[in-house]
């Protein structure tokens, strides 16, 4: 009974104790806010680079280097192969390129100038991407099942493979801007139909022949300044079938709405468009350059499914296949795997120098119960003349330290957890109260600071708390322990 | 969980009275190169209900003697039985039992724990001997008797008063009922009154041999004072680590 009676009482008695116990509640909190802020990250990596990559993607290479061998241009061959292949759910075709996004009316000697100056206020490099979506269809077809047909409803509804069935554009498209931003963030105009995004909006008036509409990341949207209706122009360089030379190209697109993928990179950069109409725009020569893939279930099957397209697709001839197969077909992780990677590294390297947090911590712990058994040399002497045991003084100097694990650790844990769950709007009352941007939102993939608790890993750091503390408490309690009663009797 | 046990005690083999024997015990400690003797050999018999003075010159040993009669010390040479069981024969443990239930200490620097109140320090054997859980369920009967015990020695008014709060007399009181938790067979005082005025040792003094009497305690009393010497029942003296006299 001593051995918890005492360590309590030498506990609370003296005030060094509670350095320790802070020192262990800091580790423990800041172990598991930063844990959990970098698994957050990673997860939400995963999640933003996953919605906008799809979970494999297809890069055909069109020309063999060697053979000269060339693939169909267009996708159809390619995506049947695909969709034919089990555990596919959905298969797309993309056509992405580069391009300029400028202010209208400049004239040639203009764009020359933008384009010769890498700092140019007016280069705006953005990225074009023609899809596919069939919301049309997607609206009309439960109608016509429904309404026209009458044995409609018993037939199995066809299935509709576009850019909604193999990616997040769908959400993407609908996803709000983030709460109680400034008057900057809510400048988003989503698309009133999210299943015909690229309708032009009902005020339009168009001045001449109609242009078709563009889908403008939200990011993009927000610092040019743009509003819904608003004409931007569009210039690209694409090479001329006939003599290989590259020409500039310029359209003009009407803001149809924003796209909003979370992923600040995306939403700086993206300007979505029909894949007919960017075909249009390249004057035809290109007509897709990758193929999305969404599988039932991508951690289970991905790479098997990968594995197994690559060669299926080789063997049909829509991939080039041999030595390209391993770049014509990855799955998103590979595509993003140094990012991802790298956050992983960063998590565990945090977590590696917070630990040290925790060794400083035992550290004190070990510097303050030595000079509590030298302090103590004489109550040793008493209880071992009053009948403890050596285990007995052991033991009372370890539950010392077990004292200041666990009130520190539970604390730590408690504060820890609530501050990786409340981190965003913690950040926020930090920016606004003290004047200062902690976390600048257009830096970062994100525009919150994603934050995972793991139980499992709190309960790891607070048991990495009690080792530390028990293991640095044991070398004073020791001593304590092995203290002749004799001499501490007569220690003054 | 119970209290752990003491094995049973055997017939005494030196004498059927001899609550405490030692035999040749001799103690020395290495000095560098040296070996410094401090006891050379003492025999001696702590009968049951025997009160024994212990006097002798300072350095004489009576306290190296003392310590090594409640077990705190090792003899270097010799026999030692408690009871008839040779407790440097036992585990550490059992042997830390041996001391908690049937020797009890007085210290003449009282030796309480400042941390804790006076009701706490004598209530510390108590909770050296029990478990958490015996203590849990002995707690109201421990706590009954040891508050009559202090306030048989006046200390019903100062029960929450920790050692800096208490005057020396009263300090010595709470080591006394300390000593007594348990209700001891043998009780080793180590000039208990040598740090107290005259007329607080006086009252201190009284109260233990009151206690001795009415305990029926076998006990040694290292004293320095003559006065002390002569009310208890024997005096041992000891002179140059050795049993010069031994008489009663």
């Amino acid at each position: 009974m001593y051995r918890y009676f005492l360590s309590w009482r030498y506990f609370l008695a003296r005030r060094t104790n509670l350095i320790g116990m802070v020192g262990i509640f800091v580790a423990v909190a800041a172990l598991i806010l930063i844990l959990s802020i970098m698994t957050g990250f990673l997860e939400e990596s995963r999640k933003t680079v996953r919605g906008s990559l799809s979970d494999i993607l297809i890069e055909p290479v069109f020309r063999h280097e060697l053979t000269q061998e060339e693939l169909p241009p267009d996708p159809f061959d390619l995506l049947a192969a695909v969709r034919a292949q089990p555990g596919v759910v959905g298969a797309a075709a993309e056509l992405q390129w580069g391009g300029i996004i400028t202010q209208s009316g400049k004239n040639q000697e203009q764009y020359e100038r933008i384009l010769s100056s890498s700092t140019h206020k007016e280069l705006l490099a953005v990225q074009l991407v023609g899809v596919d979506v069939r919301g049309f269809e997607r609206l009309t077809q439960p109608l016509l099942r429904t309404a026209l047909l009458p044995w409609g409803p018993l037939l199995p509804p066809s299935e509709i493979q576009d850019e909604f069935s193999s990616t997040d554009f769908l959400a993407a498209l609908t996803r709000s801007a983030p709460e109680d931003e400034d008057a900057f963030f809510s400048s988003s105009a989503p698309v009133k139909i999210p299943l015909l995004p690229f309708l032009p909006p009902a005020d339009y008036e168009p001045l001449g022949r109609p242009k078709a509409g563009a889908i403008i990341g939200q990011q993009l949207f927000r610092n040019l300044g743009l509003r819904r209706g608003d004409v931007i122009q569009i210039a690209t360089a694409v090479p001329d079938p006939d003599n290989g030379e590259w020409k500039v190209n310029n359209r003009k697109f009407v803001v149809a709405g924003t796209s909003r993928s979370g992923e600040n990179e995306t939403d700086l950069s993206r300007i979505y468009l029909e894949r007919t109409e960017l075909i249009d725009f390249l004057r035809d020569t290109r007509r897709f350059t990758q193929v999305l893939v969404r599988v039932e279930d991508f951690k289970r099957d991905g790479n098997r499914i990968r594995d197994e397209l690559r060669e299926s697709l080789a063997a049909a001839g829509v991939i080039q296949g041999g030595p390209y197969a391993r770049q014509e077909v990855r799955t998103w992780e590979e595509f993003r795997g140094n990012l991802l990677g790298a956050i992983e590294n960063e998590r565990v390297l945090m977590a590696i120098m917070l630990s040290l947090v925790l060794v400083v911590a035992g550290f004190t712990i070990f510097a303050i119960l030595s000079m509590m058994v030298t302090e103590k040399r004489r109550d040793i002497g008493i209880l071992c003349a009053l009948g403890g045991t050596p285990k007995g003084i052991l033991d009372v100097f370890l539950m010392i330290a077990l004292w200041d694990a666990l009130i520190g650790g539970f604390f730590g844990a408690v504060l820890g957890t609530w501050g990786a769950i409340r981190i965003d709007s913690i950040e926020r009352w930090l920016s606004k109260t003290f004047g200062v941007q902690i976390f600048n939102r257009d830096v970062y993939l994100f525009d919150h600071i994603p934050s995972i608790v793991q139980p499992m890993a709190v309960g790891v750091i607070v048991f990495g708390a009690f080792v530390c503390a028990l293991l640095f408490a044991a070398i004073p309690a020791w001593r304590a322990a092995r203290l002749d009663p004799l001499e501490a009797l007569r220690y003054e | 969980m119970s209290s752990p046990t003491l094995p049973p005690p055997r017939a005494p083999v030196s004498s059927q009275d001899a609550t405490l024997v030692a035999r040749g015990v001799k103690r020395s400690f290495p000095m560098g190169e040296r070996r410094l003797d401090i006891l050379h050999g003492i025999d001696l018999e702590l009968r049951r209900g025997e009160l024994v003075a212990l006097v002798g010159a300072s350095g004489a040993g009576k306290s190296t003697l003392l310590h090594i009669l409640g077990l705190l010390d090792r003899p270097s040479e010799g026999s030692m039985e408690i009871d008839g069981r040779d407790p440097w024969q036992m585990t550490v443990s059992k042997r830390a039992l041996l001391r908690n239930k049937e020797i009890g200490f007085v210290f003449q620097f009282y030796h309480l724990l400042p941390e804790l109140t006076a009701l706490e320090n004598a209530l510390l054997p108590g909770m050296i001997s029990d478990s958490p859980l015996a203590y849990r369920r002995n707690k109201s009967r421990y706590l009954e008797r040891t508050r009559a015990m202090l306030a048989r020695f006046g200390m019903s008014e100062r029960l929450e008063h920790k050692p800096p709060q208490l005057s020396g007399g009263e300090r010595q009181r709470v080591a006394m009922a300390r000593a007594l938790f348990h209700d001891p067979e043998i009780l080793l005082a180590d000039e208990p009154t040598g740090n107290l005025d005259r007329a607080t040792g006086e009252k201190v003094l009284e109260l233990l041999f009151e206690e001795q009497k009415r305990r029926n305690l076998s006990m040694i009393l290292v004293t320095h004072d003559e006065r002390i010497a002569q009310r208890c029942q024997r005096i041992v003296t000891i002179e140059d680590g050795r049993v010069a006299d031994s008489n009663g």
